[in-house]
C-alpha cells in the first residue's frame, strides 16, 4: 500500500469518527429511548476492512476436540490508528447454527476453538470490530477435528523416558540379581541413626513432619517411604514417634506406614493409631499447633521432610530453639536455604528422593539411585557438547556443527 | 471489620506473638482457636467445592467421579479393624496415579528443559563480548555442570571429581544465599503489615 | 492378597498415567485423577475430622494438661462446622458460595482466621531475624558462602548497598554491590538452581518408577 493511500484509510476516518462519536452521544443522550450500547445504531460512514485468509487446521496430536484457526488481520488493524477495537470469532456448526465464541483484542490473528465433537463439522467466520462498524471474513468450508491415537510431537520424550527409565530399571535388576552396587556417602543420611539413637538416650520422642501437601505430591510420598525405614528403628529402639499432619489421607497412609514398620521389627503390639494425629488442613494453623508441640513436649530429634511452604523456618528455628537435633529436606528450592541455615542436615532436592533408596541398603533400591545418576551422565554430556557446538558455530560459523546442535537441542525439546 | 472483630482480631494477633517470649495460656487459646476454625473452614470447603459441587451436582454426567467415589468409601473401612486393610486399596491408586504424573512432568520440566536451556554459547560470534561476559557464561554453565557432579552417587567425591563436586556444592550455596537475601526484605514486609493493623485499625494512632 | 492386590493397583494405574501422555484419546487421565483425589478426600476427612475429635474428646475426659483448651478447639470446629454446612446467616439461596458477606462463616473467617493465619505467617519475620544470627557464625566454608552471597543481595535491594561501593572507578563497576547482586542472581544463582532442579527431576523418575515398580512400598512393609 502506498503513503497517500494510508493517509486516506487512516487520519480522515479516524476525525470523522471522532465527530461521529461526539454526535451520537449528544443524540443519545437527547433521546431518552435510545441506549448507548444499541446495535442498531444508524452510524455506517466507518468502514474498515475484514480480516482475511481464514484457514481452519485440524489441531495436530489431539483427541479430535481442537481446531486451529489463524488469519490475517484487517489492513485498518494498526497499533497507531486504533480504528479496529477487536475481533470476534464465530462458529457455524452443521445444523447452521450460529454462535460467537471469542472476543479477541486488536492485532489477534489466531485462536483455537476446543471441546468440539468429531463426529460434527464446523465452519468459521472472523469479524473485525470498529466502534459503530464491522466487516466480516468469508466463511470457510466445514472441517470435522481429527482424532489422532498416538501423540508423534512427543517422540523426543519418549526416547528420553525410555533411556532414563531403562537405565534406572536396568540398575534395580542388577540389584535383583545380586550385584554389588557402590553408591557414596549421604551425610544427612548417615547422621538419621545417630538422630535416632540421641532421642533413646534422652529418652525424648521424634517428631515426624511429613511437609503440609497431601499424597498427590511426590514429596509426601517420599517423606512416607523415609517414615517406613526410621519407624522400623524407632519400633527398635522402643522411641516414641509423633507425627502430626495436616492432610487426613496423609494420616491415614502414616498410620499404615507406622503399623507396617512395627510388624517388620517385630513389635506390632507396641503400635498405637495415636501416633500420627490429624491437626488442621490450614497451612499456618498447622505451624501454630506443631510450635506448640515443640516447646511443650521438647523432642529429640526433628524430622522435616517432605514438601514445605513458608512455614520451612517457623518450623526449623523453633525446633532449633528446643535444641533438638534436626533432619530437613524438600525438593522446593526456595525453601532449602533455610533449612540450612536452622537444621543440622538438610537433604538437598534430590537427596531426599534418593533417602528412603540409601536407608533400605537394599541392593534394587541402590539401584535405582544408579540409573538416576545415568540421567545426569545424559543431562552433563548434553550441555557440554551443546555449548562447545554453540561456541564453534559463533567462532567459525561450522554448517556441520550447525546441523549436529540441530539435532541436540530437538533431542531436548518436548 | 466491626468493632468487636477488630478487637477479637488484635487479641487473637498479640496472642500468636506472645508466643516469642514463651509459651503461655494466651497462645495456647489462640493457637486453639486457629486449630478448631481452620479445621472446620477446610471441612466445610471441602464439602461444598469438592463434594457438593464437582461430585453431586456433577454425579450423572461423569462416571468417573463414581471412581473417586467408591475409592473415598473404601478409605473409609479402616474404621472397621477386620476389613482395615482394603484402606489400601486407595492408597495404592493415589501412590500408583501421583507416581505416574509426576514422573512424566518432572522429566519434560525439570530435565529436558533445563537441560537445553543450559546449551548456550560461550562468546558472541567472532570473539566479540568481552572477557567478564566469557568468564560469566563459564560459571553459569560450569556451575550446572559441577552442580550435577555434587548430586552423583555411584562415586566417591575423591580426587579432580571430589574438587568438582566441591565446586558444585558452593555454586549451589550461592544459589541459596541469593534466596534466603532475597526472601529477607519479603519477610519484613509482612511483619510491617501487622504492625500497622495493630496501629492503625486497632488502636487507630495512624491516620 | 493383602499385598498383591494394592501392588498390582499401583502398577496398573502409575503405567496407565505415564502411557496415557502419549496416547491423545486418553491424554485426559491426569485431570480424572485429580478430580478422583478430590473426592477421595472428601471422604477421608472423616478419618481425619474424626481423629480430631477423638483426641480432643479423650483429652477432655483424662483432664490431661491443658485439656480446657481442647473445649476451645472443639467449640470452634464445631462452631464453623455448623455456621458452613447450614450456611447460617445465607443471603441467596444453596448455590451462594460460603464466602459471602454475610454469612456467619465468612464473619468469623475475616475476624479470627485471617487475622491468624497472617500473624503466624509475619512471625517470620523475627524468625528470619534469629536466622540469620544464626548464619552470621558461619561454621564452615559453605556456610559462609551462603551468608556472603545473601549479604549482597540483601544489600543490592536497599540504597545503603549502592551508596557503600559508589566510590568505585569505572572500570570496577561489576564490583559495586548493585551490579553484583544482579550478576550473582543471573549467573551463579541461576547455574545452581538448574542443578537443583535437573537433580530433583531425576530424583522424582526414579522415585516414581521404584514406587510403581513396588521397590518402595511404605504402607505395605518389608517382603513376605
Amino acid at each position: 500500500m502506498s503513503l497517500s493511500q494510508r493517509k486516506s484509510f487512516s487520519v480522515f476516518p479516524a476525525i470523522q469518527f471522532i465527530i461521529i462519536i461526539a454526535l451520537t452521544f449528544v443524540l443519545s443522550v437527547n433521546s431518552f429511548a435510545q441506549e448507548a450500547t444499541d446495535d442498531t445504531t444508524s452510524v455506517t460512514s466507518v468502514i474498515i476492512a475484514p480480516p482475511t485468509n481464514l484457514l481452519v487446521e485440524d489441531f495436530e496430536y489431539d483427541d479430535g476436540e481442537k481446531l486451529n484457526l489463524i488469519w490475517t488481520p484487517s489492513i485498518d488493524d494498526q497499533p497507531q490508528v486504533g480504528k479496529v477495537t477487536g475481533y470476534q470469532v464465530f462458529r457455524v456448526t452443521n445444523d447452521d447454527v450460529t454462535t460467537k465464541i471469542a472476543e479477541l483484542m486488536p492485532g489477534a490473528n489466531n485462536f483455537t476453538d476446543q471441546e468440539l465433537d468429531k463426529d460434527s463439522t464446523y465452519s468459521y467466520y472472523v469479524t473485525a470490530i470498529a466502534n459503530g462498524a464491522e466487516a466480516s471474513s468469508v466463511t470457510t468450508s466445514p472441517i470435522s477435528p481429527q482424532r489422532e491415537w498416538v501423540n508423534f510431537g512427543l517422540t523426543n520424550l519418549f526416547v528420553i523416558a525410555l533411556i532414563i527409565g531403562g537405565a534406572i530399571f536396568y540398575f534395580i535388576e542388577m540389584g535383583k540379581r545380586g550385584k554389588k552396587l557402590f553408591v557414596r556417602k549421604i551425610a544427612g543420611l548417615e547422621a538419621v541413626d545417630d538422630a535416632i539413637g540421641r532421642a533413646t538416650e534422652m529418652g525424648r520422642p521424634i517428631l515426624y513432619i511429613p511437609g503440609i501437601h497431601d499424597m498427590d505430591d511426590v514429596q509426601t510420598l517420599a517423606s512416607l517411604t523415609i517414615l517406613g525405614r526410621v519407624a522400623e528403628q524407632i519400633a527398635d529402639y522402643d522411641i516414641k514417634i509423633r507425627m502430626p499432619v495436616a492432610r487426613s489421607l496423609v494420616m491415614t497412609a502414616a498410620r499404615e506406614t507406622i503399623k507396617a514398620s512395627y510388624q517388620a521389627a517385630g513389635r506390632p503390639d507396641a503400635y498405637s493409631d495415636d501416633m500420627v494425629s490429624y491437626i488442621t488442613d490450614e497451612q499456618f494453623g498447622y505451624v501454630a499447633a506443631v510450635d506448640g508441640i515443640m516447646v511443650r513436649e521438647k523432642p529429640a530429634t526433628v524430622f522435616l521432610l517432605g514438601a514445605f511452604f513458608a512455614e520451612s523456618l517457623i518450623l526449623a528455628e523453633t525446633g532449633n530453639h528446643v535444641g533438638a537435633i534436626q533432619i530437613a529436606g524438600t525438593a522446593r528450592p526456595a525453601q532449602l536455604p533455610f533449612f540450612i541455615a536452622a537444621c543440622d542436615f538438610t537433604l538437598i532436592g534430590e537427596e531426599l528422593f534418593a533417602a528412603s533408596a540409601y536407608l533400605s541398603n537394599e541392593p534394587k533400591a541402590l539401584g535405582a539411585l544408579k540409573g538416576q545418576d545415568v540421567g545426569k551422565i545424559i543431562a552433563a554430556a548434553a550441555i557440554i557438547a551443546g555449548v562447545l557446538l554453540e561456541t564453534v558455530i559463533q567462532l567459525t560459523d561450522s554448517e556441520s556443527a550447525a546441523t549436529l546442535l540441530g539435532y541436540l537441542r530437538q533431542a531436548f525439546t518436548t | 471489620m466491626d468493632h468487636f472483630g477488630i478487637w477479637l482480631a488484635a487479641f487473637l494477633t498479640l496472642g500468636i506473638y506472645s508466643f516469642l517470649y514463651r509459651d503461655n495460656a494466651w497462645y495456647k487459646l489462640s493457637e486453639s482457636i486457629f486449630i478448631g476454625i481452620s479445621a472446620g473452614y477446610w471441612v466445610v470447603i471441602l464439602f461444598w467445592d469438592n463434594f457438593y459441587a464437582k461430585f453431586w451436582l456433577q454425579r450423572q454426567d461423569d462416571p468417573m467421579l463414581w471412581v473417586g467415589a467408591a475409592l473415598g468409601f473404601l478409605m473409609l473401612l479402616r474404621l472397621i479393624p477386620k476389613i482395615g486393610w482394603i484402606a489400601r486399596w486407595p492408597l495404592a491408586f493415589i501412590d500408583g496415579a501421583t507416581a505416574g504424573l509426576w514422573g512424566m512432568n518432572f522429566l519434560a520440566s525439570n530435565i529436558m528443559v533445563q537441560t537445553k536451556a543450559t546449551i548456550m554459547p560461550l562468546m558472541g560470534p567472532a570473539f566479540s563480548g568481552s572477557i567478564g561476559d566469557l568468564l560469566s557464561n563459564l560459571v553459569l554453565v560450569g556451575g550446572t555442570f559441577c552442580g550435577l557432579i555434587y548430586f552423583f552417587f555411584s562415586k566417591e567425591h575423591k580426587g579432580a571429581f571430589g574438587n568438582a563436586a566441591r565446586v558444585g556444592i558452593w555454586t549451589i550455596m550461592i544459589t541459596f544465599g541469593a534466596m534466603f537475601g532475597y526472601t529477607v526484605m519479603s519477610r519484613m514486609s509482612l511483619l510491617i503489615g501487622r504492625i500497622d493493623f495493630l496501629f492503625r485499625d486497632w488502636l487507630g494512632l495512624l491516620k | 492378597m493383602r499385598r498383591e492386590i494394592p501392588l498390582a493397583i499401583t502398577v496398573f494405574v502409575g503405567f496407565l498415567l505415564i502411557i496415557s501422555v502419549f496416547f491423545p484419546p486418553v491424554e485426559t487421565l491426569g485431570e480424572d485423577f485429580s478430580l478422583s483425589f478430590d473426592i477421595i478426600a472428601v471422604f477421608a476427612f472423616f478419618l481425619g475430622g474424626g481423629n480430631l475429635i477423638r483426641i480432643h474428646l479423650k483429652k477432655l475426659a483424662r483432664r490431661e494438661t491443658d485439656w480446657m483448651f481442647s473445649i476451645v478447639t472443639l467449640g470452634g470446629f464445631i462452631l464453623m462446622l455448623t455456621a458452613g454446612l447450614l450456611k447460617i446467616g445465607n443471603p441467596g439461596d444453596i448455590a451462594t458460595s460460603v464466602n459471602t458477606e454475610g454469612m456467619l462463616f465468612e464473619s468469623i473467617y475475616r475476624s479470627v482466621f485471617v487475622p491468624l493465619g497472617a500473624t503466624m505467617y509475619a512471625l517470620l519475620a523475627f524468625f528470619v531475624a534469629s536466622a540469620s544470627y544464626r548464619a552470621f557464625r558461619a561454621k564452615n566454608r559453605e556456610a559462609t558462602i551462603l551468608l556472603v552471597a545473601a549479604f549482597i543481595i540483601l544489600m543490592g535491594s536497599t540504597p545503603l548497598g549502592a551508596m557503600a561501593t559508589s566510590w568505585m572507578p569505572e572500570s570496577l563497576s561489576i564490583f559495586e554491590i548493585p551490579n553484583l547482586a544482579v550478576w550473582i542472581m543471573s549467573y551463579a544463582n541461576l547455574a545452581g538452581q538448574r542443578a537443583i532442579i535437573i537433580g530433583i527431576g531425576l530424583g522424582v523418575v526414579s522415585m516414581s518408577l521404584r514406587l510403581i515398580l513396588g521397590v518402595e512400598r511404605s504402607y505395605l512393609g518389608k517382603e513376605g
